[in-house]
């Protein structure tokens, strides 16, 4: 993840290879690698675009099944006729940009009150459970947190407020979309932090950066101004990627606005979602219609950054040199503290009160704790929950293996034709994070619907793919291309085949980051939705759809179970990625 | 192999229409035997006469899959069914596998999709919980399979041809496309630590609001509650408006929509709710997604009073702590709407034989029993006891009753459904009015 794509610094491939350059013999395995770049595009680029094709057909009038062949604009004109067209684009364009602006700028509060501090690592620890945590499952647990009869009204109730019965309230659910933001915001907080401090990691960058704030600071510029004149600029390429696509994901996503947005009219995506799901089949046309919409829109908000990025680079390079030590810095790191502070706070409330739902007996408002506490919750779901889990586990693995080979393979093909694969590339393997999954979900399953309909199963596990590929690449790329290249020189110079320095030169010294990549594309396909829900045709159920269904059903308790179980699962990977490592070299050392 | 066998059955589907006299004739002597020998066997159709063709479909329905699609968000009714799969494994090899959705509809589109890639024969779905609005529109768009509910062994002890509930979905003839699985009428629950007494008709429940408000909300159309809920209201308020002008609107509900009575039926409706929706849960803002979600916000107290249309449910939900104690359970006195659910099987289901012989367990006096059990799900049976043996009809009775649970004899008066094509109606209007906050 931490690798980007535009790094400025480029220290991949080039440097660490420049005298790296021996000459191979072509085998199965090199061939094999030497393809798997291609193999990588075609794999992302053919679903994605597929996709989008097989539902512009359908925007425009085109759907044999309900024996619409002429093409026209009637989905486009029954679209613009929605009631509530305007407050759906803008409810999605409002919490997607403000979401991301809020966690891009707590990111960089964070980053510039703590640089260079001990702090920074305790507060990335602090955060990261909730990287692992599903979309849906932080969505419920800030539910419990914010309803009228939640924690916090409880904790209040009835001494201070008074409140016997719970209040009327606007969380969630509330007409402006606070508390979508509110859970995006906290979600992709610690995913933004992560890559920042991922770029840091890199041994040439982070080096510099530091070097370049210590410079800084002895020219007496105070630590916060310091951090935006002598890092940010340098960082701030590292994270565009990854900021775009937490744009695109934001302003386009179906989980969170379902679970906490209001219904009067929700957002856009959730719109086309209920529009295709639909028992008017005529509303196809329509939801198709607002698929493209939803393309367009998202495109603009992209637009939009990039463009006030250019914006902001003008209006500020005068005052980058201008010199001045200070703006008001104390203020901010105070400010930067206490908004810390609450944050985690808020986040560690709300997950007690998860904790607490799913072994609640009776609960009545405004008790702080339950009059029972209770394993039946946990009991019930247990003993429906062998299928969803065993789902969960195999379509993660198989995505997951297939996504770490495909990326091993990918990248020792760089080292071998000793260059880096291009820029094109590199933003083919962001496109799926890119492109709002809504747009190209439904064409995508039209097409599955074609070739084999009855393999649910690898459907789900291709489409997990899509999604899988990104996170695993980004995540491994970096520490590939750091790899001391003198190794396999020295291997290969002593007469080792390519791929025997693949296999027992270069793989053993990534273990740790290949199994960070493989818990990491776990914790992805366990937390995918939407692409289970289409793509299995509701015929493969994960933990995650179950949790979804339930999120907004009778049961706080099942849906706080289901959640703790989301939590627990992708958690019990990053717990094995970091101590198999240790086991395996503590053996290795004796 | 799938498409044979499927075609099979088809064909066998065909013959067993015209032996349709025989079968029943054959049923009601099996009802007799079962009587006499008192089995708990469910098919009651002898074993030994393998030329029947329901035991020929039998036969081939065994170790198929069957893709159970039903909403899934009631963990009560999700246990059940897993019972049922627990149950057609022993007694057929049939491995059921429930597939849980937020909305019965994903299902409907589901079968499109597979229409529109010319997707015949192996289907996904393979048996479907269904009535109403969905049925009409699968059966208008020829996505159910014809003719094989009235075959159903068990489907003699709804006393179908005494008991127009079970072959009549929401007015609309079944044809033979969906076997009746349970019966519901819409209960009121409130929670009698926030309410002394309840309001027990339409005038009384807006009166109440009006001085409890953001007390009460229904759930947003077009929930299938929320649209029960508001054609409740609709009868109501016409039954009332006939009883004082002596004008007959009322008639009008039966019959499909038209263009000129539309306004004419709806506006007394929107008159309602203008004036209403100012006091209901957040202003009439923003709506309860579903009934469960309702449930859930009685729960948290932040409604006093909602309704259900599957009143066991309620008794259920305050023993697994949902609820609180102190809920109630109760039928308003001007009438309870109340409608059948049934199961039924798309057209291009890859295993009909099995779906067939699960709808037909499902039928069973031991699976109907079952369902009934207010511990279980509590959802009334769509047998008739008079078909049912002494030994059958044991099995329904229950212990004493949860003091959350409606009383035995609580619906005074029952309500029809209105014509499904209502339904879009009031949908449409609604979305207009209120579906976007002001």
């Amino acid at each position: 993840m931490s690798q980007s794509l535009d790094d400025p610094q480029k220290p991949s491939a080039q440097t660490a290879n420049m005298n790296s350059v021996v000459p191979y013999k072509v085998d199965r395995f090199t061939r094999l690698v030497t393809l798997s770049p291609i193999f990588l595009l075609i794999l992302l680029l053919l679903p994605v675009l597929g996709g989008l094709i097989s539902v512009l057909l359908p925007a425009f009038g085109w759907i044999p099944a309900i024996e619409k062949t002429t093409f026209g604009l009637q989905g486009f004109e029954a679209l613009w006729q929605t009631p509530g067209l305007t407050q759906m684009i803008a409810l999605s364009v409002a919490t997607g940009l403000i979401s991301t602006l809020l966690a891009f700028v707590s990111t960089l509060m964070i980053l510039a009150a703590f640089f260079n501090s001990v702090w920074l690592t305790r507060i990335e620890r602090l955060l990261s459970p909730i990287l692992v945590i599903p979309h849906a499952a932080a969505a419920i647990a800030i539910g419990f947190l914010i309803a009228p009869s939640g924690m916090i009204a409880r904790l209040l109730s009835p001494w201070l407020s008074g409140w016997e019965l719970a209040p009327q309230g606007i969380f969630p659910h509330d007409p402006y979309g606070i508390s979508i933001i509110l859970g995006l915001v906290l979600k992709e907080l610690p995913f933004l932090l992560l890559i920042s401090l991922g770029a840091l990691a890199q041994p040439e960058l982070g080096k510099k950066l530091r070097l370049n704030y210590k410079v800084a600071l002895n020219l007496g510029y105070y630590p916060i101004t310091a951090f935006f004149k002598a890092v940010f600029p340098v960082l701030y390429p590292l994270l565009r990627l990854p900021l775009l696509a937490v744009l695109a994901y934001a302003s386009a996503s179906v989980e969170m606005p379902l679970i906490l947005g209001p219904n009067t009219p929700p957002t856009l995506a959730v719109t086309i979602m209920q529009w295709f799901s639909d028992v008017n089949l005529n509303l196809r046309i329509k939801a198709s219609a607002g698929a493209i919409l939803q393309l367009l829109l998202t495109g603009s908000l992209i637009a939009l950054w990039l463009g006030a990025e250019k914006i902001i680079k003008i209006l500020s390079s005068h005052s980058l040199i201008n010199g001045k030590r200070h703006y008001i810095d104390g203020i901010w790191q105070k400010s930067t503290i206490a908004l810390t502070v609450l944050m985690i706070g808020f986040i560690a409330l709300a997950l007690i009160g998860l904790v607490i739902w799913s072994v609640a007996g009776y609960w009545r408002f405004p008790a702080v704790l339950p009059e029972q506490l209770v394993l039946m919750h946990f009991q019930s779901a247990f003993t429906q929950m062998s299928t969803p889990l065993f789902h969960t586990v195999t379509i993660g693995i198989t995505s997951t293996a297939f996504a770490i080979i495909l990326t091993l393979l990918c990248l020792e093909s760089e080292q071998l034709s000793n260059k880096s694969i291009s820029s094109f590339t590199s933003l083919i393997i962001y496109l799926p994070l890119l492109v709002p999954s809504i747009a190209f979900l439904f064409g995508l399953v039209w097409l599955q619907q074609l070739f084999n309909n009855q393999a649910a199963f690898l459907n789900v596990t291709f489409t997990h793919l899509l999604f899988v590929l990104p996170y695993v690449f980004l995540s491994l790329a970096s520490s590939y291309r750091h790899l001391d290249a003198r190794f396999a020189n020295v291997a290969a110079s002593l007469g080792a085949t390519p791929i025997k320095v693949f296999l027992q030169v270069k793989l053993p010294q990534l273990l740790t980051p290949i199994l960070i990549a493989i818990a990491l594309g776990l914790a992805i396909s366990f937390g995918q939705y939407l692409p289970t829900l289409l793509a299995g045709g509701g015929r493969i159920a994960t933990i995650t759809t179950e949790a979804v269904t339930l999120a907004n059903g009778a049961s706080r308790r099942t849906s706080a179970v289901y959640a703790i179980i989301q939590m627990i699962l992708p958690l019990f990977g990053f717990v094995l990625a970091w101590l198999l490592p240790k086991y395996f070299f503590r053996s290795g050392a004796r | 192999m799938h498409v044979t066998n499927s075609l099979l059955a088809l064909i066998r589907l065909k013959k067993l229409n015209q032996y349709s006299r025989y079968v029943s004739y054959n049923m009601a002597l099996g009802i007799c035997i079962g009587i006499s020998s008192s089995s708990a066997s469910t098919i009651t159709v002898p074993d030994d006469n393998s030329q029947l063709p329901w035991q020929q479909l039998k036969n081939s329905a065994q170790n198929q899959d069957v893709y159970f699609h039903t909403w899934g968000g009631d963990p009560q009714i999700n246990a059940y069914i897993q019972w049922v799969a627990d149950e057609v494994e022993d007694k057929y090899n049939i491995n059921l596998v429930h597939v849980k959705l937020s909305d019965t509809s994903e299902a409907v589109s589901r079968v499109l999709a597979e229409k529109s890639a010319n997707n015949d024969k192996q289907g996904n779905v393979d048996l479907i919980w269904i009535n109403g609005a969905n049925f009409a529109t699968m059966s208008e768009n020829s996505l159910l399979l014809k003719d094989w509910a009235m075959n159903l062994p068990n489907f003699a002890l709804t006393d179908p041809n005494n008991n127009p509930s079970v072959t009549l979905d929401f007015g609309v003839p079944t044809d033979g496309m969906e076997a009746p699985w349970g019966q519901a009428s819409l209960t009121f629950y409130y929670d009698s630590l926030a309410i002394d007494k309840p309001p027990a008709t339409l005038a009384e429940l807006t009166s109440w609001t009006q001085k409890n408000p953001g007390r009460f909300s229904y759930p947003k159309p077009p929930d299938f509650l929320g649209m029960s809920f508001l054609k409740y209201a609709l009868v109501m308020l016409h039954e009332q408006k006939d009883a004082q002008t002596g004008t007959n609107i009322s008639a009008a509900l039966n019959q499909p929509v038209s263009e000129t009575n539309r306004d004419l039926v709806l506006n007394p409706l929107w008159d309602l709710l203008d004036k209403w929706h100012p006091s209901l849960w957040r202003n009439g803002q923003q709506f309860p997604q579903s009934g469960a979600q309702m449930r859930r916000l009685v729960d948290d107290t932040e409604l006093s009073l909602a309704f259900t249309f599957s009143g066991p449910e309620v008794p259920a939900a305050v023993q697994r702590y949902d609820l609180p104690t102190s809920i109630r359970s109760y039928a308003m006195s001007d009438g309870s709407l109340s409608n059948t659910h049934f199961v039924a099987i798309p057209y291009n289901a890859s295993h009909p034989e099995a779906a067939q012989l699960v709808a037909n367990f499902l039928l069973s006096p031991e699976a109907q029993a079952r369902k009934q059990d207010p511990s279980v799900w509590g959802d009334k049976t769509v047998l008739v006891p008079t078909t049912l043996s002494i030994e059958q009809q044991a099995l329904f009775k229950t212990t004493k009753p949860h003091p959350s649970a409606l009383a035995f004899d609580a619906i005074k008066r029952t309500v029809s459904e209105p014509h499904p094509s209502w339904v879009d109606a009031i949908i449409q209007g609604w979305q207009t009015r209120y579906g976007v906050s002001k």
